[in-house]
């Protein structure tokens, strides 16, 4: 049982990658949480949260952490009817951060289930005990494709890249329009592509960002491979070969419909920006966590050059000729960043007017190659995930 | 003798022993799979005593004092020259060395006799006199050390049988008269192809004719047919076909292709295109229970075209002793593909859509157990490989699809991604690399927006073999270090990597049993998705609950996609009697289960109601 003068929030997809370090942060600020989540086959849920915190160097604390095992899909989210009512009447706010996060066309009815068909549940939840806020983890590409300018205004696109910014999108006006009949007040918060620490390096997650880099990394190690172990005669047929100075040219031309950049922004930017919105006298809105600086891929591309000691690439804009000539390591990477093309060259302006009026004009830093290199190293450290919580134990 | 020197030997003993009671009974030491050859005394004598498989037994036999030491005994022993080509065999097949132990059984006989051991000599009675004088005094026998090796199998539901003798005729004549003087004499009997068993069907107490002698194949080129005598194994006609340019339909490369017509009736992958039971013979000679002969194609013949759909009536009405197998044409263009899926409802779909389109000549859908038991050399790398399908490629099922080029160009055109001739080489010859493969795990986040979308990137395969470099010595890097070079030569031929020739002869099915032996539930139904779905979860449930590992087989459509043939199995230790019990009792369950789908659907035929039909019609056996 709770017992001290902070708020108690009740807090969805805290296994998650945002939301594992929005409660690290709202717990280090004292929060009071409710953590609505489900075990796995493999781990009950307190031990996933356990688990979670010791990466973050806490320890789960008894008087200020409750977990409980919910289901969407079920009547009120599947929790007892009476522990139901004595939860929600405790509930001061929720946020609500669980999202199924797949690009994937196929997986559209799962991905609406999880975005759209379970809002009710939560929705319910947090007006039932009359919940003094209501907080919603969206994504500033909710603005969809061809808005140059992006407000923070509920979204009015119809056309969207994929199946998780309209499954989001569909969310923001179901929220609205639950919370306005409800009297709820409603913060929607928009993070663009949020990668590890900028401090440190840290990330629970490894793609987005990090998917075209772990992409040239393994296909690096491939060609060096068979460069230093089989010979190299393959690498020599599609022109790849350690060069002079000990660089791996890797002739790769990435081809981008447009210029533009990659709006990132680091995880500690997004809960500190969060907590600071969610915490602020507002009593609601849309706020985009964006980059106004945000790198090109030509940039990244010079950061991973460097990092991975390898030469020969190359960002070109437009459309790619046929498949003929271009080398295997091309013909890969291409495929393998097709889902996340739209997003490295964006040209797209976020607005940010509520957002640095809420957090006094806080700003995700510039991304720079040693913030590149201090991710990149911790990513490939605990082998792109991998090896993380391993890596974790045997630290502690 | 030392302390040290007397662990030693014991542990020899006990390895020996261990090997011994591993051996599957699949007779792959009889065929030379691998063109390392074949044990020479096996090939002289033909009795099964005589080949690694009967010394294995033998051995069991004499450690646990099952049988005394006789003559036959040291004369076994001694006829092996520990050439060492059953190691080469039996370790492609089961991971085993048996010459180990057939190293330890003649220490164990050399120490008996040299100890002053009583070696008895079998004593010849009449009936034995009488075979003798109609097969040759070589050929018939009634020594404990001949008759052990026909004695059992390692089939978990039969009562084993010890029979008096065991002859060996070498022609129709002979098989007649020896019939005859059993009746006469009141002896039962029972009919072996070469002398191996494996699913509990040829036991006897009186005597088992072994028809190993008759291993004829006369081929009439002009009629598209081939006359096979009983004797003759799978792979050798296979093999004996593909000279003259042609390929016959056939099941394991060591089963027999008389037996196989005449217990279960033929089936296999092919069966997509060549059928199943009587689709695969033109006419076949028989010796009746009398002793007397005939024709299938004799108008009077008995109508062994027939089925009777129940288990009463399965009693052999005659010895089968030649069978016309027909001859298929082979195009230069054929080649083989694997197209993966990631349930079995889309493995189906594919499957009855190919077959019911007549695409292809050999279609199976496999499941991650015999896809990873059959390309691996070894176990470990098997479960390795069952994982990396499984979950890093998620490729639980993957449908083979051998054709010609215009079969080949139709599943293209289908659009669903493969794994072509090139790409299963590189998987094949580099899986020890595979399941350390970190790039695997890129696959799988593109593979999210279409499954195994990276196959159909032109450069995959090109890509995929500069990752994994494979070769024949990487493929047999796993492999005992005295026995690698044999393999990397043998894994360095074209044929061991060419998904045709690997389909047509068959030699890695032997390894599905490498693990554990199974109980294998095989019947005809239709493709009906549903149907088996909820078949496969019955299957699966009973097994778990009698704690036994149960997999799918494998599936293949026939008669345009009217129907299939499925296997489900369920492995079990035969060397534990708790298993053994455990096994029986689901067995019994699953065929409960089975019987009640038959009788709920009216179009599900088990494989164990068609034993000695297997000559009947395949609408007899399918749809009246």
């Amino acid at each position: 049982m709770f017992n001290n003068e902070h708020p108690v929030i009740a807090l969805t997809g805290a296994t998650g990658f945002l939301g594992s370090h929005l409660m690290a942060r709202l717990l280090q600020g004292g929060s009071r949480l409710i953590v609505l989540g489900r075990s796995t086959k493999e781990e009950t849920l307190p031990a996933r949260i356990s688990k979670l915190l010791r990466w973050f160097g806490m320890n789960a604390p008894a008087d200020r952490l409750e977990t409980v095992e919910i289901d969407f899909s079920q009547p009120k989210i599947g929790i007892p009817e009476a522990t139901y009512n004595k939860l929600c009447s405790r509930t001061d706010q929720v946020i609500h951060c669980a999202s199924d996060t797949n690009f994937s066309e196929r997986k559209r009815e799962r991905v609406f289930a999880a975005n759209v068909q379970a809002l009710s549940g939560i929705l319910e939840f947090a007006a039932h005990g009359r919940a003094k806020a209501f907080h919603y983890i969206s994504t500033a590409y909710v603005a969809g494709i061809n808005h140059a300018v992006c407000r923070e205004t509920l979204p009015a696109a119809t056309a969207f890249v994929n199946v998780y910014e309209e499954s989001k999108a569909k969310a923001e006006a179901v929220i609205a329009s639950f919370c306005e009949k409800n009297s709820l007040p409603l913060k929607i918060i928009r993070p663009s592509i949020v990668f590890g620490d900028s401090r440190t390096g840290r990330s629970l997650k490894f793609n987005a960002l990090y998917f075209p880099i772990k992409t040239v990394h393994y296909i690096r190690d491939i060609y060096l491979n068979d460069i230093r172990n089989n010979g190299g005669k393959k690498s020599r047929q599609s022109g790849i070969f350690v060069d002079a100075e000990g660089y791996l040219h890797l002739p790769l031309r990435v081809y981008l419909p447009q210029k533009g950049s990659i709006n990132l922004i680091p995880v500690d930017y997004f809960v500190d920006a969060t907590h600071r919105i969610i915490a602020g006298d507002a009593p609601g809105g849309i706020f985009h966590l964006t980059n106004n600086s945000a790198p090109t891929m030509a940039t990244l591309a010079a950061y991973n050059q460097e990092f991975m000691k390898i030469r020969g690439v190359e960002i070109i804009y437009g459309r790619a000729g046929s498949d003929a000539g271009r080398n295997p390591v091309e013909e890969l990477f291409d495929r393998f960043i097709e889902p996340y093309r739209p997003y490295l060259s964006d040209n797209r302006i976020f607005d940010r007017a509520n957002t640095d009026r809420a957090t006094g004009h806080m700003q995700p830093p510039e991304f720079t190659d040693e913030i590149f290199k201090k991710c990149m190293d911790y990513a490939v450290g605990v082998d792109w995930g991998g090896s993380i919580f391993a890596k974790e134990a045997g630290r502690n | 003798m030392k302390e040290s020197a007397r662990r030693e030997t014991g542990k020899a003993v006990n390895e020996a022993l261990a090997i011994a009671k591993n051996c599957r009974h699949y007779a792959m030491c009889k065929i030379d799979f691998l063109g390392g050859g074949v044990c020479a005394s096996g090939l002289e004598k033909h009795f099964v005593s005589f080949y690694p498989e009967g010394r294995m037994d033998l051995y069991a036999a004499l450690m646990e004092n099952a049988i005394p030491v006789t003559e036959k005994c040291l004369e076994i022993a001694e006829s092996c020259n520990l050439c060492g080509c059953c190691d080469y065999q039996c370790y492609f097949v089961n991971e085993m060395r048996p010459t180990k132990v057939m190293q330890a059984l003649k220490e164990h006989l050399r120490a008996y006799v040299k100890g002053g051991g009583n070696v008895v000599q079998a004593k010849d009675d009449a009936i034995l006199g009488a075979m003798k004088k109609i097969v040759g005094a070589d050929w018939a026998s009634n020594d404990p050390a001949i008759r052990i090796t026909y004695h059992h199998d390692l089939c978990p539901h039969v009562t084993f049988k010890m029979p008096e003798y065991v002859v060996l005729p070498n022609s129709t004549e002979e098989i007649s008269a020896i019939i005859k003087l059993l009746n006469r004499n009141k002896i039962p009997y029972c009919v072996r192809g070469n002398g191996a068993s494996s699913h509990g069907l040829v036991f006897s107490e009186g005597a088992v004719l072994d028809l190993n002698r008759m291993k004829a194949m006369d081929f009439d080129e002009k009629n598209w047919s081939v006359k096979v005598g009983p004797g003759t194994a799978a792979f050798d006609l296979q093999l004996e076909a593909r000279k003259r340019g042609y390929r016959v339909h056939t099941a394991e490369p060591a089963a027999l292709v008389c037996a196989n017509i005449m217990t279960s009736g033929l089936l296999s992958t092919f069966s997509t295109a060549y059928g199943i039971s009587a689709d695969n013979y033109i006419d076949a000679e028989f010796v009746a229970g009398d002793g007397s002969t005939f024709r299938l194609n004799d108008i009077a013949a008995p109508n062994l075209f027939s089925f009777r759909n129940s288990l009463s009536e399965q009693e052999t009405i005659a010895i089968c002793v030649s069978v016309s197998v027909k001859l298929h044409p082979v195009t230069a263009d054929e080649g083989g593909v694997l197209v993966p899926f990631a349930s079995l409802d889309q493995a189906l779909d594919f499957a009855r859509e190919c077959a019911t389109r007549h695409i292809g000549l050999a279609i199976g859908i496999l499941g991650g157990e015999f896809v990873s038991s059959f390309i691996a050399p070894t176990k470990r790398l098997a479960a390795e490989a069952k994982d990396v399908f499984a979950k890093k490629l998620g490729m639980p099922y993957l449908v083979l699809l051998i054709g010609d080029a215009y079969a080949l160009r139709s599943v293209r055109e289908m659009g669903h991604p493969l794994i072509d001739q090139k790409l299963f080489k590189t998987l094949f010859q580099g899986l020890p690399a595979l399941a350390s493969a970190k790039w695997l795990d890129l696959l799988d986040e593109v593979s999210d927006v279409e499954p195994f979308s990276y196959l159909r990137l032109g450069q995959f395969a090109e890509l995929a073999e500069t990752a994994i470099a494979p070769s024949p010595a990487l493929q047999a890097r796993d492999i005992d270090p005295d026995l690698r070079p044999f393999f990397e030569e043998v894994y360095s031929r074209p044929e061991m990597s060419d998904l045709v020739w690997l389909n047509t002869f068959r030699i890695q099915s032997s390894r599905y049993c490498r693990e554990k032996p199974c109980v294998a539930f095989v019947f005809y139904l239709p493709i009906d998705n549903a149907l088996i779905g909820a078949i496969q979860d019955g299957l699966r449930a009973v097994a778990e609950k009698h704690g036994l590992k149960s997999e799918f087989g494998f599936i293949t459509p026939i008669d345009s996609g009217k129907r299939c043939v499925w296997e489900y199995d369920y492995y079990f230790d035969h060397n534990d009697p708790a298993e053994i019990a455990r096994v029986r009792q689901a067995a019994r369950e699953a065929g409960d289960l089975l019987d009640d789908y038959s009788k709920k659907t009216g179009t599900i035929r088990q494989v164990r109601y068609v034993v000695n039909q297997g000559c009947c019609r395949k609408e007899n056996l399918l749809y009246s």
